[in-house]
């Protein structure tokens, strides 16, 4: 009978530690941040699962209460995550909103525009596919 | 005697069907293409994944403290985690800059629709049209 308990919560595991590999190569690939959020939360869940069951497997009890620590800590980190992630969002949209405003008011007056140093590469001239997050993805 | 082997059998079972539902969301995070879709795979995860995982760990310890505190895991799941999916989903809403686009698949036709690009024939066209050729029916239209 201990054989077969072993043998069912090994196999949870190994499958469950399966998973996670699966659930980080999501989260590597994924192209938007919310993929990648997404991936990290389903990581979270299935390592805290693996633990309950650790705690039956090796008959700990106090590893029960690091799950319910660790839950409550993913939460939290999700929750913190997409809020900086909405602000810098916002934020950056905001930004490129007062640089078009700037430069629409300059060519309704006409003004012709001075030359720049070559040097530098000017923010409203920067490369940007249209998304406002890729440049968060691609760090 | 006969107890503990039923035991066994319950806890395989719940642990079982725990396994089989987060493969299936695992499966599906990695299937789907938009994030939208990728945050109902995994909330199938987070909900009934952990409740079976878990109540087949309570099947085996039986009544005792360890049973209320993964019980208290549980319960904690199932309140945070439909407030975490909604922040995320909320995240992608706001900063996706397509999310307006929609396949609408004519499925009497096989043409599909506008909010893809340019109208163009789907895979299943011809038999689709040897379909309405025989009966006669108006195009229903059935978006994905």
């Amino acid at each position: 009978m201990e054989q077969a308990y072993g043998i069912l919560l090994t196999g949870t595991v190994i499958v469950l530690g399966l998973l996670v590999i699966v659930s980080i190569v999501r989260s590597v690939l994924g192209p938007t941040i919310a993929d990648r959020i997404i991936a990290v939360n389903m990581t979270g869940t299935l390592i805290i699962s693996i633990i309950a069951v650790l705690s039956v497997f090796l008959d700990e009890n106090y590893l029960v209460d690091v799950c319910l620590i660790y839950a409550m800590i993913s939460f939290l980190g999700v929750v913190v995550l997409c809020k900086v992630y909405t602000g810098v969002y916002l934020q950056r949209k905001q930004m490129r909103a007062d640089l078009r405003a700037v430069e629409d008011n300059l060519s309704r007056q006409g003004v012709t525009e001075t030359e720049e140093d070559p040097g530098r590469k000017d923010i409203s001239e920067e490369e940007n596919d249209g998304s406002l997050m890729s440049e968060e993805g691609e760090k | 005697m006969i107890l503990s082997w039923v035991r066994f059998a319950a806890a395989a079972g719940f642990l079982l069907l725990g396994l089989l539902v987060m493969i299936a969301a695992a499966f599906g995070v990695n299937r789907f293409r938009r994030a939208l879709n990728r945050m109902h795979a995994a909330a199938l995860g987070d909900t009934l994944g952990i409740l079976f995982v878990l109540a087949g760990l309570m099947v085996i310890r039986g009544f005792s403290m360890d049973t209320l505190k993964l019980f208290l895991v549980i319960a904690f799941f199932w309140v945070a985690s439909p407030v975490s999916g909604h922040m995320i989903s909320r995240l992608e809403a706001m900063t996706d800059e397509d999310l307006g686009e929609l396949t609408v698949i004519q499925k009497e036709t096989g043409r599909i629709g506008p909010g893809m690009g340019p109208e163009r024939e789907g895979p299943g066209a011809e038999k689709a049209k040897a379909l309405v050729s025989e009966r006669k029916g108006g195009t229903e239209n059935e978006s994905i």
